[in-house]
């Protein structure tokens, strides 16, 4: 659980920083923040189950 | 051959983007607590300040350079001692009071460490692109 909520409190403030400098509008950075912490989470995810599989 | 004359395309940055820059990188925040965006200010130094002080509380070490190492490890130290320093002073008053660069083998069995440091490293890249920020808003390539 604590990995869990490690990765989505890095996930959140790269989002927060990447969302806040990028784009123009308001709207667009708070879509583009919501989709790299989305990103973040489902890349995360599925590393992490990919390694769970590999034995060594 | 004809020689093509960029100089007059290249764009100068006034001074004051460069120190609002420098601000930004010095305190995480500043530089657009400085500018009037509050906002931006209180996202993206909320954002490095929360990162620097998770990392830290984590038992995250900060790197430098040492010298000490044989080889090519001391200089393998350079580039995330780079990557911290974009914290600016959070970076050098850990450094000036020797706090957080502690890297025994009782801070590398917490089961923390590894997530500590990479979001102490993360804070200063995060830092960065907030420097820039700061810096284009001052040259006035963004609002």
């Amino acid at each position: 659980m604590r990995h869990f909520l490690v990765m989505t409190a890095f996930a959140a403030l790269a989002a927060v920083v990447f969302g806040a400098v990028a784009k123009d509008s308001n709207h667009e950075r708070l879509m583009y923040g919501i989709k790299v912490f989305a990103e973040f989470m489902a890349i995360g995810l599925v590393l992490a189950w990919i390694l769970y599989f590999i034995p060594f | 051959m004809t020689k093509v004359d960029y100089s007059s395309s290249v764009e100068s940055a006034p001074a004051k983007a460069w120190a609002m820059g420098i601000a930004a990188w010095l305190v995480p925040g500043l530089g657009h607590v400085l500018q009037g965006k509050w906002g931006r200010a209180l996202l993206l130094g909320g954002a490095v300040w929360t990162s620097f002080i998770l990392g830290l509380s984590m038992g995250g070490h900060l790197f430098k350079f040492s010298g000490g190492d044989q080889g090519l490890s001391s200089l393998l130290q350079i580039p995330p001692m780079v990557g911290d320093l974009g914290t600016g002073l959070l970076y050098i008053a850990c450094w000036i009071w020797g706090y957080g660069f502690a890297n025994g083998p009782q801070q590398a069995a917490l089961p923390t460490f590894e997530y500590g440091w990479t979001f102490l490293l993360v804070a200063g890249l995060l830092n960065y692109l907030s420097s820039l920020d700061a810096f284009d808003i001052a040259a006035g390539r963004k609002s």
